[in-house]
């Protein structure tokens, strides 16, 4: 054999291992749920869980309950990201240093004790609302067992990371850059929109997707801060599989979620392809 | 997101690693040689539940063999919400493929696992003669068992209550039910699809409607009588904490009757007393039952018909129905005691006269959850 198809099977035989563990944990297991998905009860194949999971009225409410929820977290985080991340950039003193070692704090606490953080902080008669007292605010609204507090605990969770990836964008931006646009005369809105976004979208992109993943999919907060119903797809799958033991109905709602992921994967790698091959040239 | 994922894959393989060492425990040899028999009869333990069940078999079983050093029990702890049907479905496979109880010699479960296991003529018959404690047990807690399972301890949902604020707690079903109508925001159950003290609650607003015989139907054309049961649950619902709020497990409502935010929950007998004693729940804090009453029910032990250790088996579990060992688990449990409350020491008796009651024990079967389903559509989800 050549020596280049000796290296060529030499990559095969050390990069197999790893693909095999993604076959295992990854691949067949997600056959397996399609496969499940596409049950009856008496074991025939059929689309009847499909049909259950968007016409039941529980879990459509469920369904739109927790695609709204995302949507409206993940713009949330993307815009106090965006800004966290370019105060910290193009600006300096000891408030942005406190920032800058502070703000990735979130990321190590453990999401059950944030959640339990959460609930003491905003809860009725929460931390917050006694220290509203004195300035005579005697109830505040309804934050947990609400669809406001697990936007709260999203904000908590994806902030920190999503700030990091943009602030490592931003860094990237030559200040040389933002000090020509101000010397002919743009202002501060025009240089966000037209040098600061176009130049780290990318990152944007990554942010985005990696929120969107992390905030559809969750349970721990979602079932100890959200509201009894609608639920998120994280709680009512759970309480459909180990509850109600509806392994079909379960099945389908994960394949569900992980053809959303899928799509939101999808449509990041295909700006990141087309973005390369346009920078090539 | 990258560092999250790692750290979460770290800490389930911690978890794994640890619920496999806990699973291969072994307890250390207490006292060989003795009457010089030869080597102890050993019978494997299989048992699941929370942290305090583990706790009380490792002081049952030192106990046990001490007094019997020809005797060893093996324990088998299988966390709690992982896997324990795994261990029915091991004896009934074991039985079907007639290779014996498959090393399984005692398993401790609920009563659905135990008529489960009855239409399949799983488990080993015991009586007096084999059991002389059995005596000491209520008989109403062996009916239609056939000796099958031993109810050896009890847990109940029962009312708690702050009697700084109620200084009356409610006697009846109706009386709770007005009373919550009266005092809007001041109760609470929980998801009854998360812990069974808010499940219980559900059940027995439905099931007070139906005739007795009713609760331990499993047939599905009953359903058609919840109507009224949903009714009530719906009209209560803006009455609830926060207008319609239900904390999720059963730990909920115990946080929210903690902070003051209510003042009478549905909770489990053992739970309750367990965090009054702990000082988590206020001094203030008192437990009733209400009539008709809230479920509960024994948690039984049952031995595989096809064990070959039924001999050491029978002696283990006639210690465990003796008052010593049922001290033992009442002290450790906050339970009702599985022998009846007139055979314990009168301490007890005393320190546990306000739970002592009783209660009703429901066998719904998969109905229960047809009623969770419904709940979350026409209750929590208000439609």
């Amino acid at each position: 054999m050549s020596k280049a198809v000796k290296q060529g099977i030499l990559g095969l035989a050390l990069v197999f291992p790893a693909f095999l563990l993604l076959c295992l944990v990854v691949i067949v297991p997600i056959l397996l749920a399609i496969n499940e998905s596409l049950k009856d009860d008496q074991g025939n194949y059929s689309l009847q869980s499909y049909q259950t999971l968007f016409t039941d009225k529980v879990m459509a409410g469920n369904i739109w309950f927790t695609l709204k929820l995302t949507v409206i977290s993940v713009v949330l985080v993307l815009l106090i990201s965006y800004a966290l991340a370019v105060y910290m950039r193009f600006s300096g003193g000891p408030i942005v240093a406190g920032i800058r070692k502070m703000y990735m704090i979130p990321i190590f606490i453990p999401s059950v004790i944030a959640s339990y953080g959460i609930i003491n902080m905003y809860g009725n008669h929460g931390w917050l609302s006694r220290l509203l007292l004195p300035f005579g605010i005697e109830t505040i609204p309804r934050i947990i067992f609400d669809y406001k507090g697990i936007i709260l605990a999203n904000l908590w969770f994806n902030i920190p990371f999503t700030t990091m990836l943009l602030t490592s964008a931003l860094a990237g931006i030559p200040n040389s850059v933002i000090e020509s646009a101000k010397d002919v005369g743009a202002g501060r809105l025009n240089i966000f929109f037209k040098l600061i976004v176009p130049l780290s979208y990318r990152t944007m992109l990554v942010a985005v997707t990696f929120s969107f993943m992390g905030i559809i999919g969750g349970f721990t907060a979602p079932f100890l801060i959200g509201p009894n119903s609608p639920q998120v797809l994280g709680v009512a799958m759970r309480q459909v599989f180990s509850v109600y033991q509806e392994t079909q109905l379960a099945s389908a709602t994960a394949v569900f979620m992980f053809v959303l992921c899928s799509v939101m994967g999808y449509f990041y790698i295909r700006t990141m392809i087309k973005d390369d091959k346009a920078s090539m040239h | 997101m990258v560092t999250r994922k790692k750290r979460l894959g770290m800490a389930l393989a911690s978890v794994l690693v640890l619920s496999a060492l806990a699973g291969c425990g072994d307890k250390a040899v207490s006292g060989t040689g003795g009457d010089g028999k030869g080597k102890p009869d050993e019978m494997q333990f299989y048992f699941t539940g929370s942290l305090n069940v583990k706790e009380l078999w490792e002081t049952l079983v030192p106990m046990f063999e001490k007094a019997n050093p020809n005797v060893k029990v093996k324990l088998v702890y299988i966390d709690s919400g992982s896997g324990g049907q795994s261990t029915f479905d091991r004896i009934m496979a074991a039985k079907q493929a007639g290779q014996k109880s498959g090393n399984i010699d005692l398993y401790e479960s609920s009563l659905s696992d135990l008529t489960k296991g009855m239409k399949s003529d799983l488990w080993a018959s015991f009586d007096n003669s084999k059991i002389p404690n059995l005596s000491k047990i209520d008989p109403n807690n062996l009916k239609n068992l056939n000796g099958a399972g031993i109810p050896y301890r009890a847990s109940a949902v029962i009312l708690a209550y702050n009697s700084a604020k109620v200084a009356t707690p409610p006697k009846t079903a109706d009386e709770l039910y007005d009373w919550i109508r009266k005092h809007p925001g001041r109760f609470a159950y929980n998801d009854p699809a998360t812990g069974g003290s808010g499940d219980s609650f559900v059940q027995t607003a439905i099931y007070n409607f139906l005739p007795p015989e009713a609760s331990t139907s499993q047939d599905p054309a009953i359903m058609k009588q919840w109507d009224k049961g949903f009714a009530l649950l719906k009209e209560l619902h803006p009455y609830m904490y926060q207008k319609g709020v239900y904390p999720k497990k059963n730990q909920g409502t115990l946080d929210l009757m903690a902070n003051g935010e209510v003042d009478i929950i549905p909770a489990w007998s053992d739970m309750a007393l367990e965090q009054i004693s702990k000082k988590v729940l206020p001094d203030t804090t008192k437990l009733t039952q209400i009539n008709p009453s809230f479920t509960g029910g024994p948690t039984y032990l049952m031995a595989p018909k096809l064990s070959e250790h039924l001999d050491s088996v029978a002696a283990f579990l006639n210690f465990v129905l003796t008052p010593e060992a049922q001290t033992v688990i009442v002290n450790k449990m906050y339970g009702y005691p599985g022998i009846k409350w007139s055979e314990m020491p009168k301490e007890l008796q005393d320190k546990f006269k306000d739970v002592a009651g009783g209660y009703r024990t429901f066998n719904l079967g998969d109905l229960g959850k047809e009623i969770q389903k419904r709940w979350q559509q026409d209750v929590a989800g208000g439609q």
